[in-house]
């Protein structure tokens, strides 16, 4: 009869030691966010804490005059419901900033920026 | 009408598509369950109210949902959003197939087909934990939060979902047949009300953390409030077993006003439920702006 209070000690304190995030917020991206990178990116790969809708996601990515360098929405990552990439164009050496708006599986709606710089 | 306007409405929506879907559920986990071996005790009408409540409900959620994921402008907005949520989103081809499951539950259940209605239903009810946080969420916690979404949905349209039907039933069938009724239904609303605690505690650990935020966010308020409303139901739910049921036939006057009112605090819950799944958990609080 202690098997089932012990069990459920153990897992709930199993439970305390992970966050939670519940909201998709962003994990990782390549580039990464505050990277100075040698060559531009062909695509910028965003990696969440939750599964997207995809076709309600946005991002904008800026050249340093501020002129998007998207060439495209954001691509669904085949085999990977968390990721999203965005084809980008750049030519010039700068900061670039990729301003993104997410929409998770559970609805919610959540967004943020961060920036990159391309020195040669 | 301003943001939190349209989050109020949102969650009004999906509150009710739950309670409609809960009630339609549990009349048929009822009739196929208890109620058995009374056929004759027709509860179809009550079947299908439930059902056309999801369905209001469920409407109006997809279009506010449609509408939150464009930031639509106007209505064309919304219009043109449409068949992209339909197809193209979980919550649209989850949401309809839900809604589809349950009109072949009320189809079968119409014909007289309790157990496989039920069943049909039961896979509505549960495949809304996919809506939810744990459904969104990868790893050991999404799975988790997923489990015990699966488990309170459950619990909670059995239990809730079976109030109407039983206040019916109760209304209607003889005095002999009240008492029996009355006393199977206890262990399973037991049964139910242990599977809310436990899944509700995993909850709060995993999306509140600490018990200040009950008190300091939005979500922790809706949380209390849910609390509350089901300390009221348990209060309810323990005066039907303790005082009511072994009176029986006598008492059948204040057990119907009991359950009517358990039926009351039990929308009350899931309306409350429908807003704070709208909420933004305090455990993740401080990943915003990342």
């Amino acid at each position: 009869m202690r098997v089932l209070p012990l069990s459920l000690a153990v897992l709930l304190g199993t439970a305390c030691g992970f966050p939670a995030f519940a909201h998709a917020f962003l994990k990782q991206a390549n580039p990464a966010p505050g990277s100075r990178i040698t060559s531009p990116p062909a695509a910028v790969l965003l990696t969440y804490t939750e599964g997207l809708e995809v076709p309600f996601c946005k991002v904008t990515v800026k050249s340093p005059s501020g002129i998007a360098v998207q060439t495209a929405k954001p691509q669904p990552v085949s085999g990977h419901a968390d990721e999203l990439s965005v084809p980008v164009h750049i030519t010039a050496p700068g900061k670039y900033t990729v301003i993104w708006h997410a929409v998770s599986v559970d609805t919610h709606r959540t967004q943020g920026h961060f920036s990159f710089t391309v020195s040669p | 009408m301003d943001v939190t306007g349209w989050v109020l409405l949102r969650a009004f929506c999906r509150g009710l598509h739950l309670a409609g879907f809960f009630s339609a559920f549990g009349t048929m986990f009822l009739s196929a369950t208890l109620l058995h071996k009374r056929g004759a005790l027709r509860l179809r009408r009550l079947a299908w109210a439930g059902f056309a409540v999801a369905c209001l409900g469920g409407a109006g959620w997809f279009l506010l949902q449609a509408a939150d994921f464009a930031a639509a402008q106007s209505i064309s907005d919304v219009i043109g959003a449409l068949p992209i949520v339909a197809g193209q989103t979980r919550f649209g081809t989850l949401l309809l197939t839900r809604m589809g499951l349950l009109l072949l539950a009320m189809l079968l259940f119409q014909r007289g087909w309790p157990r496989s209605a039920a069943l049909i239903a039961f896979g509505g009810v549960v495949a809304e934990a996919w809506l939810g946080h744990g459904g969104a969420m990868t790893g050991f916690v999404g799975t988790m939060l997923l489990f015990c979404a699966v488990l309170h949905i459950a619990a909670a349209a059995i239990w809730l979902g079976a109030l109407p039907a039983l206040y019916v039933a109760l209304k209607r069938l003889p005095e002999d047949a009240l008492l029996p009724l009355a006393q199977s239904f206890s262990p399973l609303g037991m049964a139910c009300v242990g599977t809310l605690l436990v899944t509700a505690m995993f909850q709060f650990i995993l999306l509140i953390t600490y018990p200040q935020a009950l008190f300091t966010t939005a979500y922790g308020a809706v949380a209390l409030t849910k609390l509350v409303l089901f300390a009221a139901l348990i209060a309810l739910a323990v005066l039907n077993r303790f005082r009511f049921t072994p009176s029986l036939p006598a008492s059948r006057p204040a057990l119907l006003r009991n359950i009517g009112a358990e039926a009351v605090l039990g929308l009350a819950v899931l309306l409350a439920a429908g807003l704070i799944l709208q909420l933004e958990p305090p455990a993740m609080a401080d990943m915003a702006g990342m």
